[in-house]
């Protein structure tokens, strides 16, 4: 990642569009699993979104591998999608801009408890 | 009722053709079936087998070179019909971050090309731990259970 990558976040653009591509590949049913993860894995984001890449690169490729299997969707993610992303979020060690935040609050009012 | 049998259908449907390759009729998924009583009963199961999944496959990876959706079939056929493949690929994700698996990307008849795992030292040393903590679990519950 080059300076006018970092600031534009044009690799990401590009991953994204990689992504996508691959994932018009897959089945309707595993396409509409595929915007849900991809939803649902957004609050786990760091502020750019830029460490998320390598984990939806990850879930793509099992959804490639278990449809080339014939397998549905249903059998391969079960009813907890959800679940599933936040499992692959918190595995991965990606803490969100949330986190942050929310350490910064809790720091903050036990500052002022402390007074 | 209604929902549970949806649900045990849908359950079937996932190992169906595990059990066929494995034993070649599907003699003992009717078996299975039969029994649902027992699934009923196994209802809660997944909350109390999240903690010892982890364990389940690095001895499945121990007995040898296999990927995920296989190691999904063993389980479903040892009868935790509940896991999903998208479960255990969490806990590959997890096995490999914590450099417990060593991995290899293979071709594959159909599709993108497979990945691998084989344990490694690091894995073996982990999956005795996770035996000799199931062992005091297990001991002590019975414990627990037989002492009036």
């Amino acid at each position: 990642m080059n300076f006018w990558e970092r600031i534009t976040g044009s690799d990401m653009t590009k991953e994204s569009k990689a992504f996508e591509l691959r994932a018009a590949k897959l089945p309707a049913d595993y396409q509409e699993a595929w915007k849900k993860i991809k939803t649902y894995l957004w609050p786990h984001a760091d502020f750019t979104g830029r460490s998320l890449m390598p984990i939806l690169d990850g879930v793509l490729g099992l959804l490639e591998e278990t449809a080339a299997d014939g397998q549905g969707i249903q059998e391969v993610l079960g009813n907890d999608i959800k679940g599933f992303c936040s499992a692959l979020a918190g595995e991965e060690g990606a803490a969100s801009f949330r986190d942050k935040w929310r350490e910064q609050l809790n720091n903050n009012i036990a500052k002022k408890l402390g007074k | 009722m209604q929902k549970k049998h949806c649900k045990i259908a849908v359950d079937s449907l996932t190992t169906t053709r595990y059990y066929i390759a494995e034993h070649g009729s599907k003699q003992h998924l009717l078996s299975v079936i039969q029994n649902s009583k027992e699934v009923f009963a196994l209802e809660n199961l997944t909350e109390m087998l999240k903690g010892s999944l982890e364990g389940c496959i690095l001895e499945i990876i121990s007995r040898g070179e296999t990927y995920g959706y296989e190691i999904t079939r063993r389980l479903n056929a040892l009868g935790f019909t509940d896991v999903v493949e998208g479960t255990v690929y969490t806990i590959l994700v997890r096995l490999e971050k914590n450099k417990l698996v060593d991995t290899e990307k293979k071709p594959s008849d159909m599709g993108p090309p497979r990945k691998f795992f084989v344990l490694n030292d690091a894995g073996r040393t982990e999956l005795r731990k996770f035996w000799e903590r199931w062992e005091f679990l297990t001991s002590r519950m019975n414990e627990l259970k037989e002492r009036k």
